[in-house]
């Protein structure tokens, strides 16, 4: 079970320590900076992000997860389930960036009390507690204007007047009593399409994640079934506990009482066929000599039912040795970071059947003749979204709402966008 | 309202006045702000246990915020003030009775966390009595209040009925209630030395109800709990891995993986091999899913997979697109793809996977590139037909002159050349034009190698050892071992070229080096070459056994013993938990009617079926006994093996495994050494020396 947790500043300062079990020196804190800095110094490559999330000491292992220039780390020293340790942390990042709205050092300073209530709520001598947002907010109320005024007014509630919390209900995930003017519920279809294609545009992997993330602004309990043209597209999907899984199984019907606010309604991975035709193109071609190279990369759409790509941009890491890049493109603007060593285009908006977008140029190394450099190859980071557009295809039926009486607004967005999308050059 | 300003270091008299002050604090506003001051010095580490008595006189006040906080306080600091602790003792005992549920709870909750005997003997009462409190909320949270009792005594548990009114909750009509039971049972059985966990199907099957009702942790812990089954009936097993099944696309990676765990133990104890085909096809899709998570998880995910391919390799046999690099993902993660890849590598994708490697080796990360060019290496050594390829694929990356491909290239093809003997000589000119360039003492001795098995066909071969032999004692044992054999083989191959060279070596090897490895080898390569010239040619040029990538794979009772903690540390490790996590016991299957027969490779399968049982019992009766595993007494009963054969069996083991993962050590070379008659310590190595005359062996 998880025993103690540390969150870091950048600066692998000490800001929140909590210890269910036996109080762990802050000396492992300080192992545990070393390990970083040990680590991070082993290339010019490695990042944060490189450091390894399970780092052994000779005591304990230090399972430890990056947010937001953040750490949150948990030393245990059983035989614990390191996942389960991760999907914990990533639940407090998630409920800290939920009460607060983003999360930062500054941020859970300003909120410490109110962020060691939720780790009081969340986890009880190392077992994960309650960590469904709708039933913490019942319990650790969230700084919302509201409350700010009653604190400041002096209206404290007193224990007597305090529900019990419906963590216990049978509906964990949902409090009792929401109330709303207007009922509406919004759904996000949203694909992701993770990509590695060859300089020939041809993709080496492909596949496609999608999540129907929900904003849910309904009054009292309301039972809904959503239903889709084409169930069937989907695959290997995961639900949001409110999702009742053998009406799933059998009729392929989503039957759920909602969470209130967002939550993530169920994901799916996209069935992609094998000569599946990938939105964009993007033909880089780049010559190495030993000096530098000349390079030119072409944009053009292909296949989005004539949609517009919105928010394209073109990332490509250059080798370390590269200290010089100039380059000319006929839509939208480069910059070249001479620090981090990546050009990156950003193209905009690419309307169907207009010019495809053109970049060309050519970019030197300081350290003539480095074999490394001249053999090193190439990677372009993709992105892209487009609106209203379902690589799947997967489209929302009807929704039935049962168990109320009013008539919800509904609304249904589908949006296709760049995951993991890399060209190789 | 920030709290950041009460980070600032108070004053701990002063806020002793305001915690004391009389003025009017209507809704204890000014009490709640002080209290928060406080909880915000403890955290930064200022010691603030001389307001104790202050802080435990707010314990009254009837404000959930305020009682919150004083609790906090009280947990940070009792164990510094134990005598002080049990003046909070009376609002306890108020607290445990309130109305309030939550109130309730958070008492309970709170005592258990303070580590103080007389805390703890008040607590019992009142433990027993939320275990049946009519709130859910109580009863679960009192559940969990019996593991942290346990910890801090032990006996108190076993014997004051607390297991029995656990088990009680295992029915509880509450799902959380059930889960946070079963939760609390694994943990102490995990512990105990008295205790074990063991469900029956009855019980399993009202777990399982349990399951689909309660919150993406209860889920863990439920499932967890069902490796504490033994199914003994056909058909059980294969029930529970259906109704678990549906956990495989829960949102939850740890949910998912724990169930993934539960579902590869129960296949242990599944009859039909068509059952256990259909269960493989439902675990391919939720491990893939794994994929597309945050980089910790896929870490997870990875070296998880790499275990559960071992085991059944039909389980993503047709999806090795998804563990395909992408240039950014971290470190950690490539390395543990790659490794995923090489083991799906077959004949009917490896054109794919080369292509792959091919790239990888270009990439600037220099050890994910090594790692890439070594499994090119691996690759040709594993599947015959592409060996051609992959030699070309590695002569391309010679040609880029970038050195540490180089190197590890070469080290590579060592093991190509000696998987295929007398197929790809005509490289070695290519190999020859890096000589200059290595540094790695693996490249060098690699390329010595080379050199002196192909002695007789590279015309200068004399003239490179010469080269290298000019550093000869500057270079570490690996190189000089290489260098010494290199030596001895060009010299029975080619005499005239090598008779200056072998009495030079022979020399150094034996007077002027410290290592006796190196010693006893230049001793009986000289006794070999004095004595009998065909002998030594015999023994020095016989043919290599044959060596494969099979010997990669991960010692099966070892990767048995890992599948038992899927998802867990030692599942990422890669090793037994019991090797690096103190007072840990040990899991193995425990035998039932249906348990199969475990297939541990040709050949050796019932001397290691039974030898690990044997071990594990060992383990167990360390542990002291007095566990209900049935089925142990039959084991105990069948013939032991005795110690020392079972560490010789260890032993052979590693010793197959060091030889698999040095790829190509000179086998016989080491054999030899072992058996070696004139081992001598020495003194009688000098006298040896002096006995033996250099000239006598110039042919």
């Amino acid at each position: 079970m998880i025993e103690s947790l540390f969150v870091l500043s950048s600066t692998g300062k000490v800001i929140i320590e909590k210890h269910w079990h036996e109080l762990i020196p802050r000396r492992i804190v300080d192992y545990f900076n070393e390990q970083v800095s040990k680590a991070m110094a082993a290339g010019e490559d490695v990042t944060r992000e490189d450091v390894l999330p399970i780092i052994s000491s000779p005591k304990y292992q230090l399972v430890n997860i990056y947010r937001d220039g953040l750490t949150y780390l948990s030393p245990v020293t059983k035989e614990v389930d390191p996942m389960m340790v991760f999907e914990f942390l990533h639940r407090i990042h998630d409920i800290i960036q939920e009460y607060f709205g983003s999360v930062s050092e500054t941020i859970i300073k300003e909120n410490f009390v109110t962020v060691y209530q939720l780790l009081e709520e969340m986890m009880d001598d190392g077992f994960p507690l309650t960590t469904e947002p709708n039933a913490l907010k019942e319990i650790v109320p969230a700084p919302t204007m509201l409350n700010k005024v009653i604190n400041t007014m002096g209206a404290t509630t007193s224990v007597s007047t305090r529900k019990m919390p419906h963590g216990m209900s049978n509906l964990p995930w949902r409090k009792a009593g929401v109330k709303y003017n207007s009922n509406e519920i919004f759904f996000d279809i949203i694909e992701e399409i993770d990509a590695i294609v060859d300089s020939t545009g041809k993709a080496v992997s492909c596949e496609a994640h999608g999540t129907i993330q929900t904003n849910s602004r309904l009054s009292g309990m309301p039972d809904l079934t959503l239903t889709f043209v084409n169930p069937r597209l989907v695959d290997d999907c995961s639900f949001h506990p409110s999702v009742r899984f053998n009406k799933w199984d059998s009729d392929k019907v989503l039957s759920f009482v909602p969470p209130d606010g967002q939550f993530r309604l169920m994901s799916y991975r996209v069935n992609l066929s094998s000569q599946q035709n990938l939105p964009v193109q993007v033909k880089p071609s780049i010559n190495v000599g030993a000096n530098g190279a000349k390079f030119d990369i072409t944009v053009s759409l292909r296949n989005t039912d004539g949609k517009a790509l919105e928010n394209v941009v073109l990332t490509l890491p250059l080798h370390k040795s590269t200290t010089t890049l100039t380059a000319q493109c006929n839509v939208g603007q480069y910059m070249f970071d001479p620090v981090g060593k990546v050009l990156r285009w950003d193209i905009g908006k690419i309307v169907p059947r207009e010019r495809a977008p053109v970049i060309s140029g050519s970019f030197g190394f300081g350290a003539a003749g480095s074999d490394a450099a001249a053999n090193a190859g190439y990677n372009i980071g993709v992105e892209f979204l487009i609106n209203s557009h379902s690589l799947s295809g997967l489209k929302v039926d009807v929704l039935k709402l049962f168990n109320e009486s009013y008539k919800p607004y509904k609304g249904v967005r589908t949006m296709t966008k760049a995951g993991r999308y890399q060209v190789r050059a | 309202m920030s709290d950041a300003k009460f980070f600032q270091r108070g004053k701990i008299q002063e806020l002793r006045i305001e915690l004391n002050s009389d003025k009017k604090d209507r809704n204890y506003i000014r009490k709640k702000a002080t209290l928060k001051k406080i909880v915000a010095n403890m955290t930064m580490g200022n010691d603030m246990s001389s307001l104790y008595p202050d802080v435990i006189a707010c314990m009254a006040i009837p404000v959930l915020e305020v009682k919150k906080m004083v609790y906090l306080f009280l947990i940070n600091y009792s164990k510094a003030k134990p005598d002080m602790a049990l003046d909070a003792i009376n609002t306890f005992r108020r607290d445990v009775e309130d109305p309030n549920p939550l109130i309730r709870a958070l008492a309970i909750r709170t005592m258990g966390y303070i580590h103080v005997d007389k805390v703890t003997t008040y607590l019992i009462q009142p433990l027993r009595h939320c275990m049946r409190d009519q709130d859910p909320y109580v009863r679960k949270t009192a559940a969990v209040c019996v593991a942290k009792l346990f910890m801090q005594d032990r006996h108190l548990v076993e014997n004051a009925g607390f297991i029995d009114l656990l088990r009680e909750m295992l029915v509880d009509s509450n799902p959380s209630v059930v889960a946070n039971a079963i939760a609390a049972l694994t943990e102490i059985s995990e512990r105990s030395d008295h205790i074990q966990l063991k469900l029956n199907m009855s019980i399993a099957s009202k777990l399982v109800t349990a399951l689909n009702e309660c919150s993406e942790w209860g889920q863990t812990y439920i499932l967890e709990s069902l490796m504490f089954v033994v199914p003994q009936e056909p058909g059980d097993a294969e029930m529970l891995a259906e109704r678990i099944a549906p956990r495989l696309q829960h949102a939850n990676s740890a949910v998912v993986l724990t169930a993934v765990k539960v579902i590869v133990y129960l296949m242990n104890y599944m009859t039909k091999d068509e059952d256990i085909a259909n269960m493989c096809k439902k675990l391919s899709p939720p491990l893939v899913t794994l994929l597309s998570s945050g980089p910790e998880v896929q870490y997870v995910g990875l070296r998880n997979i790499l275990l559960v391919i071992q085991k059944h390799p039909d389980i993503l046999k047709n999806d090795i697109k998804i563990f395909f690099c992408k240039y950014n993902d971290p470190i950690y993660v490539k390395m543990a793809k790659l490794e995923i890849m090489f083991r799906l590598a077959s004949e009917h994708n490896v054109e794919q996977v080369l292509s792959e490697l091919k790239e990888y080796a270009t990439e600037v990360d220099v050890d994910f590139v090594r790692k890439a060019v070594r499994s090119i290496g691996r690759l040709a050594v594993k599947i015959e037909s592409t060996a051609q390829k992959c030699v070309e694929a590695l002569l391309e990356l010679i040609q880029t002159k970038v050195n540490y491909v180089v190197q590890e290239s070469i080290v590579v093809i060592k093991d190509i050349f000696r998987k295929y003997p007398n197929q790809y000589e005509s490289i070695i000119g290519v190999l020859c034009e890096n000589l200059d360039n290595l540094d790695e003492p693996e490249a060098k001795a690699a390329m010595i190698w080379i050199i002196g098995q192909y002695a007789d066909r590279i015309e200068n071969s004399d003239e490179l050892l010469d080269d290298f032999l000019y550093t000869f004692l500057e270079e570490t044992v690996e190189v000089q071992l290489a260098l010494l054999t290199a030596t001895v083989k060009l010299f029975i191959k080619r005499p005239t070229a090598g008779q200056d060279l072998v009495p030079k070596v022979l020399k150094w090897a034996t007077e002027e080096v410290d290592n006796p490895d190196l010693r006893d080898r230049g001793y009986i390569y000289w006794r070999l070459l004095s004595t009998d010239v065909a002998a030594a040619k015999a023994v020095v040029l016989s043919e290599k056994p044959h060596i494969s990538t099979e010997t990669d794979n991960m010692d099966p009772v070892l990767l048995e013993e890992l599948l038992l903690h899927i998802a867990s540390l030692s599942a990422i490790y890669h090793k037994a938990p019991t090797t690096f996590i103190p007072h840990c016991k040990p899991r193995f299957l425990i035998p039932s009617p249906v348990l199969r027969r475990q297939n541990y490779g040709t050949g050796r399968g019932t001397m290691i079926h039974q030898d690990s049982y044997d071990h594990l019992y060992g383990n167990d009766n360390n542990n002291g006994g007095g566990s209900n595993r049935d089925g142990l007494d039959e084991l105990a009963t069948s013939p032991k093996q005795p110690h020392h054969q079972r560490l010789s069996y260890m032993e052979q083991s590693f010793d197959q495994v060091a030889e698999a993962s040095i790829g190509n050590q000179e086998y016989y070379e080491q054999k030899i050494n072992a058996e070696n008659p004139y081992r001598t310590d020495t003194t009688t190595a000098s006298a040896t020396k002096g006995g033996v005359d250099l000239m006598s062996f110039d042919l």
